[in-house]
């Protein structure tokens, strides 16, 4: 699915990224830790195509797709999704609408039809259903005046809608309380299948409790120092971070 | 015979005194000129759209004092800010009074307009500063410049900060029957220097009195400069204040205008921006009673990247009163990043009382942040209710509000002396004692 | 690819001549020039009645004293008034004989906008051969009016059918020494339109379709009179999505609104004239005076969305002379390229627990000049006046400029003024995040400035807010690099 190999990248002539590589399959569950300042967003942005940072060496392949050049909406089209960590608010643009609009175009990019309003419409009462969300919330602007709880719901909202290939959740469970957390991770699970990849982005462990990972990375100074099973979460967890750095 | 007439036939008697050969003089005659093209400004100037000058220019006016006026210590010390130990520069009709004053040289220069004018030692900083920062096109500020001769000057070198806060104060005493006045200020203030300022106008006795000031400041890199305008003058007395300032980068120019008194005044403040990152502070309060008139005219002129400017005006009218705000922020296309916000808000107390404001927002540059808010409204009744209900008589209870209201811009006075002498004049002019200090 | 309003521009500018965008004028046109005998000849020409001859003369005498207008942040090359033929028959020979000719992008810009075949056909400046279907719509219109009483008609044809009701209310709200333009206007307009609501009448029909047919060759002196009687409604429709191609420089319209007590009027406004070339070159100058009168307890609304002219210069506004009136003004302006717009509203409360709303939305993008001119005015005697007004300005790109000059005048210790302005740009990241959601940059634009549009957009009546919609977006089309 995701291959990443010797991935090197910078902002504003800062090296942050300093090769990174990992393997994602199809149907794997990957988590990515690390304390704050690894680079654990920049390499979601990255992947993303946030054109903010400059890839200075290595490569980043989607489902054998080089993504080098590729634009953001044309790496959203191969089916990469990003859970923002904070969610960009656009005054006056209905959740709904948006979410039409976002569907639509990716549809256009496969060469397919808009989806017909009746379909669309059954499709986001069920998602909302699946995430807990009050219709009236599909009509509010999007991410605007939403608690922290709310956008990060929105984002996986709109990654049920879109059922992309693979997901990036970058700090999904922060500004969550514990119900929430649930009702995303829940969310994420049922999302789960043999064709697509999730990639967790966290700094603690608790989301790992509610979607659990094939594999956990740790991130430092811009590189995977360490990587294993789900039980180097709870060993980070218990441990925290200061063995790492001085693994690296 | 017009005053416009007047103010232009006596020139030849103000030059009698002038060395018309200094090149300072030719600036004051260039300036003569503008003003006796453009005359006066009326209501067709939009500048002017909401203050006329007709009736104070429809009377006569004393230029020069006959005689020199003589003051008690004890008539005027009331004026001073007398538990802050300050400079003092003092005039009485338009003239120094070096006994009411207290000036220095030491390390600072706070003296007077007329000696920098003529004495050599000041030649380069007034070829520098004098009459630079002020536009040469307007009309009132020329008719100033054109009999400009005495007022303060203040000097802060370098890295230095003024100890002491220095006030500007213009008496008129009533010994003419009507006067028109035309201090001219100049105020440099050289790198990393900072200087805390208070300006104020008072006749002691009730007699007609215009005072047209300028006062130029010239705010150089990292440098700070907060300025107080004390207007809290009898009903008599009008002033029009022309305020130019002009920030060099990273520095911090503060106006603080208290405007509680008078008959008719006009604010013209103006900021310019020489360099990045500067802030421009511009505060007011503005309590009015009876028919008095004041407009607050503004602009702060965004010319340079990543610059910040604050307005927020806080008007309160009663009886016939009528308040004016026409503030202007111009953001230049190279202006990029600058942060621009500008508040005015009024209450109405009576029927009769007046508000025109007119916030502008003239923006050339697309990664700016600006806004601007303007509200007219009343005192909040449930609020006032409230405050009743726990005993509070009406009275207080407005007076009360009325420094809420206005508490942002009191709150950011930097001297407690000061801060603590307008609560006092807020609060006799609400006509109560509230005993304790917001 | 899309075709963008750039394209079409491009279009004009050089099909200009090929094409020949000149209206053949036939032998049944004045002279250019105005004077006195011009406008008794213009009142001749269309029999009208002797008073209605004085009235223009006297608008005329009016005009001759005043003098042009001017603005800050407008820049124009003042038009020629003596340049002008002020009477031209309205029929003119169609440019092309079938909509074969014309060029095919341009009907697929019309296709675009959702402009019907008929429709495009006026537009184009095609020769509408005898419509079965315009006109048999246009017949069940005129049937369904009249049996509600309702007169809906050209202001010509008013003056000659309903004299008593044109004497009694035209320039009663504008009065023909209003302004410079006003003035003209009131001398030589030759062209317009004119509705009463007789009282207690609703409008069964927003009045749009038959309008819009209708309009296309208005004259560019157009004089549109409303007067909504006691508890009557109507909803009126101005103007058209589709780029119109109209070599008539100036553009000095006049449209008088008159809401009787209880009654309401909604007028509705789409304007995208030609606004020149990419360089600035040629576009039309529109110099609008529009105007309400609300009675007591009336309601008066202006929604508009204007993309089009060079020059646009144009303030409706509300005279709440009645208590309990209600005035509303919703506004988008987008200029592009070298576009100037100055518009805005005037809200004058005169009566009691009187209410306006301001809602105006400013995009500037390429070289192009957005002001918002606005005045609320609260009289002494207007007890409990209440006023809110937003005036948002979007920044596309860094050479256009976007400017608030609001004047606000409280006479009343009860009133209650509000009045808010931003300046803001589309952020890198709320692009990015739609680009992230595969939407691309183009579409994103038009989805936040749609999304910046909204209050204005829902005001809008439901056909013409999806043309609005789409207009927003080709006119915006190539503005952001």
């Amino acid at each position: 699915m995701l291959t990443i190999e010797n991935l090197h990248a910078q902002v504003d002539g800062k090296a942050i990224l300093n090769g990174i590589d990992l393997d994602v399959k199809a149907g794997e569950v990957h988590a990515i830790m690390g304390p704050n300042g690894s680079g654990k967003s920049t390499l979601s942005s990255v992947i993303a195509g946030n054109e903010d940072y400059e890839v200075t060496q290595g490569k980043l392949l989607l489902k054998g797709n080089d993504l080098a050049e590729l634009d953001a909406e044309e790496r959203a089209h191969l089916g990469i999704f990003l859970s923002f960590q904070y969610p960009v608010e656009i005054p006056g643009v209905t959740v709904t609408n948006f979410i039409k609009t976002a569907i639509n175009a990716n549809r256009k990019a496969q060469g397919l039809e808009e989806m017909p309003a009746s379909d669309l419409l059954k499709k986001i009462r069920e998602k909302a259903k699946l995430l807990e969300i009050d219709s009236k919330f599909l009509s509010r602007s999007l991410n605007e005046g939403f608690s922290g709880g709310e956008k990060k719901r929105n984002e996986i909202f709109q990654m049920a809608m879109l059922e992309p290939a693979l997901s990036i959740l970058d700090e999904t469970d922060s500004g969550l309380d514990i119900d929430a957390l649930k009702i995303v991770a829940n969310g994420v699970n049922k999302l789960k299948g043999k064709h697509n990849a999730v990639v967790v982005i966290t700094h603690y462990q608790r989301l790992l409790d509610y979607i659990v990972p094939d594999f956990v990375h740790v991130l430092f100074d811009g590189k995977i120092v360490k990587s294993g099973t789900k039980e180097l979460a709870h060993e980070l967890e218990k441990k925290g971070y200061d063995w790492i750095k001085e693994l690296a | 015979m017009e005053f416009k007439e007047k103010l232009i036939s006596s020139y030849l008697a103000f030059e009698e005194d002038m060395d018309l050969s200094d090149s300072v003089h030719d600036t004051r005659a260039e300036a003569l000129k503008v003003f006796e093209e453009k005359g006066f400004p009326t209501k067709r100037d939009e500048a002017w759209k909401y203050t006329s000058l007709d009736s104070l220019i429809r009377e006569d006016y004393a230029l020069f004092p006959k005689s020199e006026a003589s003051i008690e210590l004890k008539d005027v010390k009331k004026y001073f800010l007398y538990d802050t130990d300050t400079y003092k520069v003092i005039f009485i009709d338009g003239v120094y009074s070096p006994f009411l004053s207290n000036t220095t040289h030491d390390g600072l220069d706070v003296c007077l307009m007329s000696a920098a004018l003529t004495k050599p030692k000041y030649r380069d900083l007034i070829n520098t500063y004098f009459n630079k920062i002020a536009p040469g096109d307007d009309s009132l500020t020329a008719l100033n410049t054109s009999y400009a001769k005495e007022g303060a000057y203040v000097y802060i070198p370098k890295n230095s900060v003024a100890e002491k806060p220095i006030e500007i104060i213009h008496f008129s005493s009533g010994n003419e029957e009507a006067l028109w006045l035309q201090p001219r200020n100049l105020v440099v203030v050289d790198k990393n220097s900072q200087v805390q300022i208070i300006e104020r106008h008072q006749s002691l006795t009730e007699h007609p009195v215009v005072t047209n000031s300028v006062t130029e400041i010239y705010v150089h890199q990292e440098a700070f400069v907060d300025y107080y305008k004390l207007q809290n003058d009898l009903p008599t007395a009008s002033l029009i204040d022309n305020t130019y300032i002009t920030q060099e980068k990273k520095s911090h120019a503060s106006v603080h205008t208290f405007a509680l008194g008078g008959k008719l005044i006009r604010n013209n403040l103006r900021f310019y921006h020489k360099g990045e990152h500067i802030l421009s502070t511009l505060k007011g309060v503005t309590i009015l009673e009876g028919k008095q008139h004041v407009d607050h005219s503004t602009l702060v002129h965004h010319s340079q990247p990543n610059c910040e400017s604050h307005q927020d005006y806080k008007g309160i009218f009663s009886e016939r009163s009528e308040g004016v705000f026409n503030g202007q922020i111009l953001v230049d296309k190279i202006a990029q990043k600058t942060n621009a916000f500008q508040q005015n808000n009024n209450v109405l107390l009576d029927d009769k009382a007046t508000v025109n404001s007119k916030p502008q927002l003239e923006i050339f540059a697309d990664d700016v942040k600006c806004s601007h808010g303007c509200t007219i409204g009343q005192m909040d009744e449930e609020a006032l209710f409230y405050l009743r209900t726990r005993g509070i008589p009406k009275k207080e209870a407005k007076a009360l509000m009325t420094y809420a209201f206005a508490n942002n811009v009191l709150e950011s006075v930097q001297l407690p002396s000061l801060k603590k002498r307008i609560n006092g004049q807020i609060a006799r002019k609400l006509g109560v004692n509230l005993g304790f200090e917001l | 690819m899309a075709y963008t309003e750039e394209e079409l521009k491009k279009e004009l500018e050089t099909k200009e001549y090929e094409y020949g965008f000149y209206t053949d004028i036939e032998s049944d046109t004045f002279p250019v020039g105005l004077n006195e005998d011009v406008i008794r000849k213009i009142s001749e020409k269309k029999e009208e009645p002797e008073w209605m001859t004085q009235w223009r003369l006297e608008a005329y005498e009016n005009f001759k004293e005043m003098t042009e207008p001017e603005w800050a942040n407008v820049n124009y090359k003042k038009p020629d008034l003596q340049a002008i033929s002020y009477y031209s028959a309205p029929k003119t020979k169609p440019k092309y004989e079938s909509l074969d000719e014309v060029d095919p992008e341009l009907l697929n810009t019309f296709d675009k906008l959702g402009i019907s075949l008929e429709e495009q056909k006026k537009l184009a400046g095609v020769a509408v051969d005898i419509v079965i279907d315009s006109v048999s719509v246009a017949t069940t219109f005129k049937e369904t009016l009249a049996e509600k009483g309702i007169v809906f008609c050209s202001i010509s044809e008013a003056i000659q059918k309903h004299p008593e009701l044109v004497k009694k209310y035209i320039g009663t709200v504008i009065p023909p020494k209003d302004n410079y333009y006003a003035a003209l206007n009131s001398a030589v307009f030759t062209d317009g339109s004119f509705c009463y609501i007789p009282k207690g009448v609703r409008c069964p029909m927003e009045l749009s379709t038959y309008f819009r047919i209708n309009q296309a060759g208005t004259g560019q002196f157009e004089r549109t009179l409303v007067i909504a009687d006691e508890s009557s409604y109507v909803s009126y429709l101005e103007g058209c999505t589709a780029p119109s191609r109209d070599e008539n420089q100036l553009h000095a319209a006049v449209v008088e609104l008159i809401a009787m007590d209880d009654a309401e009027i909604k007028y509705s406004t789409v304007q995208n004239w030609y606004p020149g070339d990419k360089d600035g070159k040629g576009g039309v100058f529109n110099f609008v005076t529009k105007r309400g009168l609300c009675h007591t307890r009336s309601k008066i609304s202006w929604t508009q969305v204007e993309t089009g002219s060079a020059v646009t210069w144009k303030y409706p506004s509300c005279i709440l002379k009645g208590d309990h009136s209600i005035g509303e003004f919703y506004s988008i302006a987008v200029t592009n390229n070298y576009q100037q717009a100055d518009t805005g509203t005037k809200m004058v409360h005169l009566g009691k627990n009187t209410r306006s709303t301001i809602i105006s939305k400013g995009i500037s993008a390429g070289k192009s000049q957005n002001s918002y001119r606005g005045l609320v005015q609260v009289g002494a005697r207007a007890k409990n006046a209440r006023n809110f007004s937003q005036c948002d300005s979007l920044l596309m790109g860094n050479d256009c400029g976007a400017h608030t000059f609001p004047y606000i005048e409280a006479k009343s210790n009860s009133a209650q003024i509000e009045h808010e302005a931003t300046t803001s740009k589309i952020g890198e990241d709320q692009i990015f995040y739609c680009n992230q959601r595969g939407i691309d940059t183009e579409k994103a634009i038009a989805l936040i400035v749609n999304g910046f549009s909204k209050e204005v957009l829902n005001k809008l009546p439901m056909e013409f807010a999806v043309e609005a919609q789409k207009l927003l977006e080709i006119s915006l089309e190539g503005s952001v690099g």
